[in-house]
């Protein structure tokens, strides 16, 4: 299982296009990847789900937790991190 | 199939009209918009069901089948904070479709040089899901499409 800890720096937060690319790019690979908030109710959602990472709330400063894993999974999480902490 | 309502009076338009790539390139999913009568007014629950996030400029209700409506009310107004927008629900509260969910003023949100244009956004759903999408007048509480 890879991981990735990630503190949010986009002014939007997980909102609007950052949450629309994220999930984009989760949607586009064949493995399974859940994000979490620290501090929130702490479970992780599904990664792929527009809804769920909405549902999320991540507003800027907050911490994410963004877990894959199989084939392509560090390279994922690599992609997904540059995104979630892109300002 | 599931109605998905005008959140409020205006024009229905397409949402590849919507004046911001993030919606009208259909990246957070399909649907469509509403150009919003530029006047004090309510915007309405598109369906019946919970309202998982509420934001002063923005909301998302879950009906019981777990489908996901997502209203924006106008482009970029996540920078005015809140100002102009009042809440008359809140977060958690289950609503029927149609019930009022936030005040605001089209007119302001323009004068203050960004568009009230309000995409209205079926979550997770394939493009292909959403059918019947209206176009011309629309009042609030109207049918804006069908999601099937």
């Amino acid at each position: 299982m890879a991981e990735r800890k990630i503190t949010v720096e986009s002014e939007v937060g997980l909102h609007a296009r950052p949450a629309a690319t994220f999930v984009q790019t989760a949607t586009k690979a064949s493995i399974d990847v859940t994000v979490a908030k620290l501090g929130g109710s702490g479970a992780p959602v599904n990664a792929k789900s527009i809804l769920s990472v909405l549902s999320l709330d991540v507003r800027r400063g907050d911490t994410i937790v963004i877990n894959a894993e199989g084939e392509g999974a560090d390279e994922l999480l690599d992609q997904l991190a540059a995104i979630a902490s892109a300002t | 199939m599931t109605p998905v309502l005008a959140p409020m009076a205006g024009a229905a338009i397409s949402l590849s009209a919507v004046p911001d790539p993030v919606f009208s390139q259909a990246m957070v999913g399909p649907g469509a918009a509403v150009d919003p009568a530029r006047e004090p007014g309510v915007a309405v629950a598109p369906i019946s069901g919970r309202i998982v996030k509420l934001h002063p400029h923005a909301y998302v209700i879950v009906g019981p089948d777990g489908r996901g409506v997502l209203v924006h009310l106008g482009i970029d107004t996540v920078q005015l904070k809140g100002v102009g927008f009042d809440l008359l629900a809140a977060e958690g509260d289950l609503v029927p479709a149609g019930q009022p969910v936030v005040s605001w003023n089209p007119a302001d949100v323009e004068a203050g040089g960004r568009s009230p244009i309000c995409p209205v956004v079926a979550l997770d759903a394939p493009a292909s899901s959403v059918l019947r999408v209206a176009a011309g007048p629309v009042h609030a509480g109207d049918e804006l499409f069908q999601w099937g």
